[in-house]
């Protein structure tokens, strides 16, 4: 009687799970198609699913403490899902499948195996608690009930299996016991002195016990954040095979919306994204927005797009009208506006996120809704807008000005067929005064090296950085077309930029249009030329510099993984490498200006470029090179904000390289 | 009930030069655009739309490649858009442009009753602020200009209600419809387009009236019908940056030869 | 006349001269009685080599003389032997045409230089006084009467003041109808008295009101307007010469009236000299009445809203005092408060200031705050950076103090004063509180043409 009651039980529950399971995973069919191939190279993608999963590489990686508890816990459970599925499989055919049918040769490692695992959950589970006690992370929800119960239960599930066995072990009913060193110890301490007639109750209590709590567990699984537990991995899998460092195209045909406003707008990928969620908190950890106090936390906007697709997912699934909104405007919705207009694009969260979540693509999704849709941005970015339409410029000068820079210097304009590289000077270049002494100096650099090189001049026009990331498509398309028909034209096929912003929008974003360009960023190239040595350099000449720490640009860094370029270039013109902020390289913190911020006011919170700035001044340096004219306002504004002026200079690289040439 | 809004395309003057050496104009590569003072008055044209459900057109003199600036009229809101092209509306001062326009306007009212006309309050091109008064006179309309704020339209009494500015006041005017409306930068922020819109305003219909459609007197219209003629143009004397005394050593001297400086060139008035 | 020479004369064909055009809107191409002439997208002509006559039409209406007449190597040759023999028989006397000379003895009946005084409830506005001024010398040119017109209730006091400023008639209606400016009764009162006198020039000051009315009563005569002037002179033939900024001050544009009578302006307030007083000019005062009633007038002014314009709305102010980082401090803004106090204006800030929290965020100049284009904008301690410089560049004359002579503020500033803004700004409003009690009436008559250009 027993035996059917479970077997019922058993596949209740199983049923169940299936049931709930299919409940949230259909859901994810309301997503738009998918733009990138996300099952193409599976080589790779399953090579990425052992070393980023199974390696938990982004979880050990990097200083979190605890993530060597999740690896333990990961692999544990991994073992231990052998063990369930037999436990699970054993309540719905009683007597007919168990690992005790296997031969001794198979059976006792794997006792071992799932003994240790046991163990090690266990153990884990207590370390988890008392991490969340005693050092809790930065926000509230881990310390959330549902933390907590999902740590009870594998706790009990651990307790109740210990139990069980340690109870056949002290019947004699166990033939693997010798293999059994935990329970071994269990039933020797606790149920020695049991007579051997209650024992049978004792293994059918734990038995039940740890049937009830792992059934209980798998289906509370679908409802909690541990969904992650079942998405994890096929989303690793999923994951882009290269940088996330543009965001798709749209097609601008009538009747065609633009953007995401509701949550089936986003493509099935995106909607997984938010499904994949461990709420691990790294990717706010990492962002300059949630560090300085604004108010937008990445790790909240996928959530939030993962309760907005369970709210309004069933009744979009029968064409109902949704009841939440997916973007905040008033009183009601999932993402409030100023949430997404908070982030730089920088791009921490991505690289940061052990399941390769796409933080940026989504937000900026969102953006070209309020930008497409609705018209609806914050007041000082209308202007932008406006100039950079009608003057291709984010200031709206005039275009005739781009040519004030090179007065007094040999700069010849780009001539079809017989110029090579076309130096693309971008809208800090050529208007903004202190970005104008960069162009200066990449000029020198390059006539120093000797290779042909010549500028648009007035012709220039802007590349689209600011409108793709503040989601303006609509006018980044047009933009691009334009700069792409100039550029064949004109036979341009190698492109020098100074703006790393520059250098990323003609090398990944324009890619999109079928373009090969064969673009590099200033430092890139000066790092070329003195590796051939193209550049005659007075080298070891450290005077003009001092301490010289260095900030990664994120979209040369993050988006394009120019790391080593900048610190070797420092390296050969001051004769030591450049001193390292604590955040750096792949972990390097924004300035602030990225994502089109720098159009914008910031007036929550505190101000990125201050707090990164502060960062670097506690290294006493007295030169701070940097890449990119972002970050040379933001550092230069910064500085002169903590009255720093007289103590630090900023430089670009270039600047650096040009002091230096003979 | 319509509204109609005019526009003038402009050249960007804002990116014109002057050659240093020639003194000539500078217009190489200077787009057009929609004059920036029509933007208000288009932006109010529309928020008026929104609150009491008038129609807007939108009409425009100028060359048949206004129909861009036409276009974007469209994008934002506007209902309907008339390109006046002739070429014998061409050369017009501010005289002959008024005569088109308010006949255009009176045109328009046969089809549908004119409450207002909305324009902005000058042209970057011309700087006139002629044209809205001159439109007010000819169709008879009340005249309101340096509008920075319409607090209320009352369509029962047909009373318009506005604020005025002036040198150092402001005044609250109330006036009978029709009225002519010209209005101040202060007056709103216009908006941006959005997708959908500015998709439909590519292919949608520009209504094009030439003087064959107008009829009107050659003589009343373009050159001919112009009162002022241009003598000469030259480029004016511009005085650029000129570093006064030496403010370090003696900041006293300096501050004295500024004001004195100001004073001279009637910059200061006393 | 040509035909009748046995050689006949060339026409040769009209040609852009590259560079020149300023796409003032297609006068040529109006012109062109044989339709020869399309414009571009640039807004320039192309001839049509085919259909042009060599009427010249174009070139004579052609503002910026940018078209010339184009001669072939064999029409120059033929031209150079016509040259020849007119010189052995001396030129012919011009023409006149029946139309000009209807048109010349139809302005000829307008006589007199008239300025409107303008006034809020009584209080002039000075730019009248200097339009007395600037009148009187066109009048003298021209050998007429400098008239004023003083439209208004309870306003005689301002005839007075019209004779002692150096008009010796004025035109006064005195009318309680008149007490606040409508366009409709001054429009009609003064179209009354225009076409009653016929005065030849009609002045009005390039303010709010005056824009305002010149428009309209402009429209109402059918006669030529020309809108804030700077520059008024009279030629040789008796033309009003009026010079004023175009294409947002890129140029300069002396327009006429050819053909119609009065020649109107308004002219820009504080370009003219305020003429001395003499209190012992007299004049004649001539009464007009002229009947309109109250309640056929539809449009009434409900209220007057005085002062503070500049302290609540940064754009609408003539001056703005604007501070950056280089104040240092919330507390030193109060200086310039006082600067700003003393010339009438506001105080504005940069970016950092309000990042600092010195300044409250509708202070703000700049790519991210407010676009402003202030008659003065006297930077104090801006460094310049591009996002403040696109808020105030096209400002009219800029002023820059700063102590960092490398700042790019200086790159747009007017004038600039390299020094530390603690010890010049002070100095500056000492020298004007100095001056202020102790200014005299001063009048250069050294200038021959009246205004700058």
């Amino acid at each position: 009687m027993l035996i059917y009651i479970s077997t019922i039980i058993f596949a209740a529950a199983i049923a169940l799970f299936f049931w709930s399971c299919y409940r949230r995973f259909r859901l994810l069919t309301l997503g738009r198609p998918e733009p990138k191939n996300r099952f193409n190279d599976i080589g790779k993608r399953i090579g990425g699913v052992l070393y980023y999963a199974f390696g938990q590489r982004c979880t050990v990686s990097h200083g979190y403490r605890f993530g060597w508890n999740h690896l333990v816990l990961f692999w544990s459970f991994m073992i231990l899902l052998i063990a369930n599925t037999e436990f699970l499989l054993e309540g719905l055919f009683p007597d007919s499948i168990s690992f005790s049918l296997l031969p001794p040769g198979v059976y006792h490692p794997l006792a071992v195996l799932i003994e240790i695992a046991s163990v090690l959950a266990l153990l884990a589970v207590c370390i988890a608690v008392i991490r969340r006690l005693a050092f809790p992370p930065s926000y509230m929800e881990a310390r959330s009930v549902d933390a907590f119960i999902i740590l009870s239960l594998i706790a009990l599930l651990m307790l109740a299996f210990f139990g069980l066995h340690a109870s056949e072990i002290a019947q004699g009913t166990e033939k693997a016991a010798n293999f059994m060193p935990v329970s071994n110890f269990v039933a020797s301490a606790f149920f020695s002195d049991v007579p051997a007639g209650s024992l049978n109750g004792y293994i059918d209590a734990f038995w039940w016990l740890h049937a009830i709590v792992l059934l209980v567990f798998l289906n509370y699984l679908p409802y909690s954040k541990h969904m992650h537990i079942l998405t994890g991995i096929p989303n690793v899998y999923l994951r882009s095979l290269t940088k996330v460092n543009t965001q798709p195209g749209e097609d601008f045909k009538k009747g065609n919306e633009f953007g995401v406003g509701r949550i089936d707008q986003f493509t099935w990928k995106n909607l997984t994204d938010s499904y994949s969620c461990t709420e691990c908190g790294r990717c706010s950890d990492n962002c300059p927005a949630t560090i300085t106090g604004k108010m937008l936390n990445p790790r909240l906007v996928i959530h939030n797009m993962k309760i907005n697709l369970l709210v309004n997912g069933p009744g979009i699934m029968k064409n109902k009208e949704t009841v939440l909104p997916l973007i905040k405007g008033g009183i009601e919705g999932s993402v409030a506006e100023q949430v997404l207009w908070d982030c730089t694009t920088c791009g921490a969260c991505m690289e940061v996120c052990p399941v390769f979540i796409e933080h940026v693509v989504e937000i900026v999704d969102m953006r070209r809704n309020l930008v497409e849709m609705k018209a609806k941005v914050p007041e000082e970015l209308i202007a932008l807008f406006e100039n950079i339409e009608q003057r291709s410029n984010p200031w709206g000068i005039a275009p005739g000005d781009r040519t004030k820079w090179t007065a007094d210097l040999d700069v010849k304009p780009f001539e079809t067929g017989k110029t090579e590289y076309l130096f693309y000077v971008g809208c800090f270049g050529s208007f903004d005064a202190r970005s104008k002494k960069v162009s200066q100096a990449i000029s020198k650099i390059l006539n120093a090296s000797g290779i042909s090189w010549g500028i648009l001049g007035k012709e220039e026009l802007c590349c689209g950085d600011s409108m793709r990331r503040l989601g303006n498509e609509f006018v980044f398309d047009r933009m691009t077309l334009e700069n792409i028909r100039m550029f064949k034209e004109k036979g341009i096929k190698k492109v020098i930029t100074q703006c790393p912003h520059c250098y990323n929008t003609f090398k990944n974003d324009y890619r999109q249009y079928g373009v090969e360009l064969e673009v590099v960023h200033h430092t890139d190239l000066i790092y070329d030329m003195i590796k051939s040595g193209k550049l005659n350099l007075d080298v070891n000449d450290a005077k003009d510099f001092g301490n010289l720490v260095f900030h990664d640009s994120c979209y040369l860094g993050r988006y394009n993984g120019i790391y080593e370029a900048p610190r070797n270039v420092i390296a050969s013109v001051t004769g030591r490498a450049p001193i390292e902020m604590e955040r750096r390289k792949d972990r390097s913190f924004c300035c602030g200006a990225g994502g089109g911020r720098m159009w914008m006011e910031e007036d929550t919170g505190n101000l990125i470029n201050v707090e990164r700035v502060k960062e670097a001044m506690k290294k006493d340096p007295k030169t701070i090179c940097v890449c990119c004219p972002y970050c040379m306002t933001m550092f230069e504004d910064g500085i002169k904000g903590i009255k720093a002026d007289d103590k630090v200079q900023v430089l670009d690289l270039a600047e650096i390289v040009s002091r230096a040439l003979k | 009930m319509l509204i109609v809004t005019c526009v003038k395309q402009v050249p960007d003057t804002t990116q014109v030069k002057v050659d240093p050496v020639t003194g000539t104009l500078i217009r190489e590569g200077v787009p057009f655009i929609i004059n920036p003072f029509d933007t208000y008055a288009l932006e109010e044209s529309l928020r008026l739309k929104e609150k009491y459900g008038f129609r807007v057109a939108v009409i425009s003199m100028g060359p048949p490649n206004t129909e861009v600036t036409l276009r974007k009229a469209l994008s934002l809101g506007a209902d309907e858009v008339i390109l006046l092209s002739d070429r014998a509306f061409g050369g017009a001062d501010t005289l002959a442009t008024s005569m088109v326009l308010a006949e255009a306007i009176k045109k328009l009212g046969k089809k549908d009753e004119v409450a207002m006309v909305i324009c902005g309050r000058q042209t970057i091109d011309g700087d006139t602020a002629q044209v809205g008064p001159g439109i007010a006179t000819r169709l008879g309309y009340s005249q309101l200009t340096l509008v920075d704020h319409i607090e209320n339209v009352d369509l029962n009494a047909k009373k318009i209600r506005v604020r005025r500015r002036l040198e150092g006041r402001h005044e609250l005017v109330e006036a009978p419809l029709p009225a002519m409306i010209a209005v101040l930068r202060e007056i709103n922020r216009p908006r941006y387009p959005t997708v959908p819109m500015r998709i439909f305003a590519q292919d949608a219909p520009v209504i094009l009236w030439n003087n064959k459609e107008m009829g009107l007197r050659e003589d009343t219209i373009g050159l001919k019908g112009s009162a002022t003629q241009v003598r000469k143009i030259f480029s004016p004397h511009r005085e650029k940056g000129e570093i006064i005394g030496d403010g370090v050593k003696d900041p006293q001297a300096s501050a004295r030869l500024l004001v004195e400086r100001l004073k001279e060139k009637n910059i200061l008035i006393l | 006349m040509e035909e009748e020479k046995k050689i006949r004369k060339p026409r040769g064909i009209a040609k852009l001269i590259p560079g020149k055009c300023i796409a003032c809107g297609a006068r040529c191409q109006s012109a062109c009685p044989e339709d020869a002439i399309e414009m571009n997208d640039k807004g320039e002509p192309v001839i049509n080599l085919e259909k042009c006559i060599g009427c010249r039409r174009c070139i004579k209406v052609c503002p910026a003389e940018a078209l010339e007449i184009f001669y072939t190597p064999e029409e120059q040759k033929i031209l150079e032997q016509i040259a020849a023999s007119t010189s052995a028989k001396g030129t012919g006397t011009k023409e006149v045409s029946i139309e000009e000379a209807a048109a010349t003895a139809h302005i000829k009946e307008y006589r007199g230089v008239w300025v409107f005084v303008e006034h809020t409830e009584g209080e002039p506005a000075t730019v009248s006084w200097e339009l007395l001024g600037a009148g009187a010398k066109l009048a003298k040119t021209l050998g007429v009467e400098l008239c004023s017109i003083v439209i208004g209730d309870k306003v005689e006091h301002l005839c007075q003041e019209s004779f002692e400023y150096g008009a010796s008639r004025v035109y006064l209606l005195d009318a309680p109808v008149f007490h606040y400016y409508r366009t409709e009764t001054y429009n009609k009162a003064i179209c009354y008295l225009v076409k009653k006198y016929k005065p030849e020039i009609l002045l009005m000051g390039a303010t709010g009101l005056g824009r305002d009315l010149a428009g309209a009563v402009a429209t109402k005569l059918n006669t030529g307007l020309t809108a804030d002037c700077t520059g008024l002179d009279v030629d040789e033939k008796g033309f009003l010469l009026q010079t004023r900024p175009a294409f947002g001050g890129n140029i300069m544009a002396t327009i006429f009236t050819e053909r119609t009578r009065p020649q109107m302006s308004t002219v820009r307030p504080h370009v003219m000299l305020l003429p001395c007083k003499d209190t012992s000019h007299k004049g004649e005062i001539v009464r007009e009445f002229f009947a309109i009633k109250e309640d056929e007038v539809a449009v009434k002014v409900l209220e007057i809203i005085k002062g503070q314009r500049a302290e609540c709305d940064l754009t609408a102010a003539d001056v703005i005092v604007s501070g950056g980082r280089g104040m240092q401090g919330k507390e030193n803004f109060e200086m310039l408060q006082q600067l700003a106090d003393e010339l009438g204006g506001a105080v504005g800030c940069s970016r950092a200031v309000v990042e600092a929290g010195w300044m409250p965020a509708e202070r703000q100049v700049g790519q991210t705050g407010k676009t402003v284009r202030p008659k003065i904008y006297i930077a104090c301690g801006i460094s310049g950076a591009i996002q403040h410089l696109v808020g105030m560049q096209n400002s009219d004359v800029i002023i820059a103090i700063n102590l960092d002579k490398n700042a790019p503020i200086f790159e747009v500033a007017t004038y600039g004063i390299v020094g530390d803004v603690f010890q010049v700004v002070p100095a500056i409003i000492d020298y004007i509180r100095e001056l202020r009690t102790g200014e005299i009436c001063s009048i250069s008559e050294s200038k021959n043409s009246i205004g700058k250009e």
